[in-house]
């Protein structure tokens, strides 16, 4: 069958765009809490003002005389990230990892002169990276230290793990793995691997490439089965937390791994797309529906995050229809 | 709950009010929900030339007359610094003060009336009788008893008094040829004898409508009451005329012209022939005209207004088509409405010489774009300087199609240049965020829906109902409303999906 029936896929819990944007968005986010998100720097203050554990920041750049004043500062720096405020797609994202005398060190190796992180700053201010191409902030972030948890599963980068979040529950997770067709970026529709995380256990549900399912990671030859996130339960109830702090309650989470620190906050986003449903295998409609009708009790971001983990599991029990049953049960 | 009921209930208001008083305008009112016949209009310009001789100028112009098959319309005058009225049938133009060369222009429309407009006509006063006397009377006689003789019917009986008449060696007409200024002229010597033959006639003057020139004079006919219809004879050549493109301007005794205040006055008229839609004749004629719906409308905009009117009523055909497309069959565009942009480049270029030349502006431009990439230059100059890129672009295509002899070409610059840049820039963007396969799915979809738009567009029904019932625009609304709230799943998305229905 090239298309599936409208009734099959509801049977199936599928929500289509439509539904997205005219039911989870517009009823559960207040267009006027979107700039907290789309602003990373206003996602910053409010993510440091609960304590929630996120890429230290180290300075913001708000001028021209503030990148004058760049090359003093970032002569004791630790090894830091340039990105833009507002910025759209990872464009504008400069990394430095080390230093090499006056030069500066990309994690890769290439080397880049104090001129270059000027030009750089200095083009974020000026909008180059920004969407609308309105001017802009460039933030100095400490680089997070990944852990090597993830190696080999990804063709370049180190991917993060994108947890959605309705009303302050963490419902469904996945982690979006790079590929050679995907151009090293981490975009399912370009040809990254996305794989479903078992809500439950941080363990991978399945993998698909292209809207098919994969076993193993087709550059690096790694099996996707084994992919499991250490410290899960951290990770749920760091994505729960960002309920109250935003306000909204469509809400995608995506989280990186610290070596030392653990998992860290690397971004919010308001409008979280639907392709994690493709990577789970499941549709979200009936995880929402039971929110919703949970929802009412007033609980912490930890026994919400603990409710999640034990509804949603879905380890060893391959329908979701009994998850259904289970959360009427 | 209550936003729901809200919609549902702007929803019915918005359709009742607009499919209402579309129903009311077709039953009552008699709009055609389909496009009617084109029927032939034609435009007649009467030019009045004169020189005034400098003080209160008072022109007066007999004006057509509507009859059972020609209807006319709208009478416009053109005359600087006169004041113009109509008073008993006849235009008349005045001023204070005028001097010099005077130029009046007076137009009106007529159109050939359909089958079922027309009436029986009413019947013809017939002409003043001529009391013939002496040799003429019994010439008279002659030519009348020759032609009851020959002929029974009154249209016979016509054609056989023209005959003797226009008969160069038949002496009775000479006769009476030789004092025609007597009894009004020819025309109406013609008229006096066939009334005296016992047939109702009257002289008129007009244009034959069908001898489409510039520079024409009024010509005189004879206008005969056959039963219950009326004939046209042309006195000159004794041969019945059709009535259907005669614009009768003047009959009997009324005078064309009138000057006061000036000289030498002449008056031409020129035709030109064109298309009205049947419906948009018989309202301009009056025919619905008292009715509140119409008198604020928009046919009480002047024409030049409701053509501009006809184009801006089919854009929401246009937005609620792009509504369709992405909500319900989810399909990519490349800004939300530059499909409707594109499909009225459509409408003036045609849909193969429009798609040809957006693909080839966009892909020229998108080349010369990637070279701007390299330069990290920022938004505004960038956009700027894309802007360039694409006049530089219509005028290469430009010079190139017509020194190659393509006429086509030219039409390049219908495209509108601005929404061309922004559509280079944003797909230049695109290959590079997401790379060519987004940009040949965006375009391609941008160019499905601008060829869809454009045939709905050139469609006559659509734009007979978008123009003939505006109100239809509520209803238009109403289903944009209907689908915005709509939260099922789109067409594509099936496809999406399809992997997740199979797994139960």
């Amino acid at each position: 069958m090239f298309f599936a029936s409208p009734s099959k896929l509801k049977k199936a819990g599928i929500v289509g765009m439509n539904k997205r944007n005219v039911v989870m968005i517009a009823q559960n986010n207040p267009r006027k809490l979107y700039p907290l998100v789309d602003d990373k720097l206003k996602t910053k203050v409010i993510l440091e003002k609960d304590g929630i554990s996120a890429p230290k920041l180290l300075g913001v750049i708000k001028t021209q005389g503030n990148v004058r004043e760049l090359e003093a500062f970032l002569e004791t720096c630790p090894p830091f990230v340039i990105k833009p405020a507002r910025g759209s797609g990872g464009k504008g994202i400069l990394v430095i990892g080390g230093r090499a005398g006056k030069d500066f060190l990309k994690p890769g190796g290439g080397r880049v002169t104090i001129q270059d992180v000027k030009r750089h700053a200095s083009n974020t201010l000026s909008g180059l990276f920004s969407l609308g191409g309105n001017n802009d902030v460039a933030m100095i972030e400490e680089m997070v230290e990944f852990s090597d948890a993830f190696d080999g599963f990804s063709y370049q980068g180190v991917p993060d793990i994108r947890v959605i979040v309705y009303k302050g529950y963490p419902v469904m997770a996945m982690t979006r793995l790079s590929t050679e067709d995907s151009d090293g970026k981490a975009n399912l529709h370009q040809g990254a691997v996305g794989v479903g995380i078992d809500v439950g256990t941080g363990k991978a549900l399945k993998a698909v490439q292209f809207g098919r399912p994969v076993t193993h990671h087709p550059d690096t030859g790694k099996d996707l089965s084994t992919f499991s996130v250490p410290d899960w339960p951290a990770f749920t109830e760091l994505a729960a937390r960002c309920f109250e702090i935003t306000g909204l309650g469509y809400l995608g989470v995506d989280i990186v791994l610290d070596k030392a620190k653990g998992p860290m906050i690397l971004e919010l986003n308001a409008r979280p797309g639907l392709a994690i449903q493709i990577a789970n295998g499941y549709g979200i409609q009936p995880r929402v529906d039971l929110i919703d009708r949970e929802c009412l009790k007033d609980r912490t971001p930890l026994e919400r995050a603990r409710f999640a983990m034990e509804t949603f599991s879905v380890a060893g029990d391959e329908s979701g229809v009994a998850l259904e049953g289970r959360g009427e049960g | 709950m209550k936003q729901r009921i809200q919609i549902i209930t702007i929803i019915v208001v918005l359709i009742v009010l607009g499919a209402g008083a579309a129903i009311y305008k077709h039953k009552t009112l008699g709009f055609p929900f389909l496009p009617g016949k084109k029927e032939v209009a034609w435009t007649v310009e009467a030019t009045i030339s004169f020189t005034a001789d400098g003080g209160p100028v008072e022109v007066s112009v007999n004006t057509p007359d509507p009859n059972d098959t020609v209807a006319v319309l709208d009478r416009k005058s053109l005359a600087e610094g006169y004041t113009f009225e109509r008073k008993e049938g006849r235009a008349v133009w005045s001023s204070p003060d005028a001097s010099g060369s005077q130029k009046i222009f007076f137009r009106s429309t007529a159109y050939r009336r359909s089958e079922k407009e027309r009436g029986v006509p009413k019947p013809i006063a017939p002409a003043a009788a001529i009391a013939f006397s002496g040799p003429q009377k019994v010439a008279a006689d002659h030519i009348v008893e020759a032609a009851r003789k020959k002929e029974a019917s009154s249209v016979g009986l016509a054609g056989a008094i023209l005959a003797a008449l226009n008969d160069p060696v038949n002496e009775d007409a000479s006769l009476l040829l030789a004092d025609a200024e007597e009894y009004g002229g020819n025309v109406n010597l013609a008229c006096g004898l066939m009334n005296r033959a016992g047939v109702t006639s009257r002289s008129v003057k007009g244009l034959k409508l069908t001898e489409s020139k510039k520079k024409q004079k009024l010509k005189s006919y004879i206008e005969i009451q056959d039963g219950q219809q009326i004939q046209l004879i042309n006195p000159r050549t004794a041969e019945l005329e059709n009535r259907d493109d005669f614009l009768e301007w003047q009959h009997d005794t009324e005078s064309i012209l009138e000057i006061m205040g000036g000289t030498g006055g002449v008056i031409s008229f020129s035709t030109l022939s064109g298309e009205i839609s049947a419906q948009g004749a018989a309202l301009k004629h009056g025919k619905y005209s008292g009715s509140k719906l119409i008198d604020f409308s928009i046919y009480s905009l002047p024409i030049s207004q409701q053509n501009t009117f006809k184009l801006l009523l089919l854009i929401p055909i246009g937005a609620l088509i792009i509504v369709i497309l992405r909500n319900l069959v989810g399909i990519q565009t490349s800004g939300t409405f530059m499909p409707i942009l594109i499909a009225l480049v459509f409408l003036q270029v045609n849909l193969l010489a429009g798609l040809s030349l957006f693909i080839l502006i966009v892909g020229i431009g998108l080349v010369l774009r990637s070279y701007l990439s390299s330069l990290n230059l920022l938004l505004v100059p960038r956009i700027s300087a894309v802007l360039v890129f694409v006049i530089i672009i219509y005028v290469a295509i430009s010079v190139i199609s017509i020194k190659m002899g393509i006429e086509a070409g030219l039409r390049v610059t219908f495209f509108p240049m601005i929404i061309i840049s922004w559509t280079i820039e944003r797909m230049s963007v695109l290959w590079e965020e997401e790379g060519p396969k987004d940009v040949f799915v965006q375009g391609g979809g941008s160019l499905l829906s601008a060829s869809i738009i454009f045939l709905a567009m050139k469609n006559p029904y659509i734009g007979h109902l978008a123009y003939s019932f505006p109100e239809l625009l509520l209803v238009v609304l109403a289903v944009i409303i209907m689908i915005g709230s709509y939260s099922g799943y789109r067409l594509t998305e099936l496809r999406r999906f399809e992997p997740l229905s199979r797994g139960e």
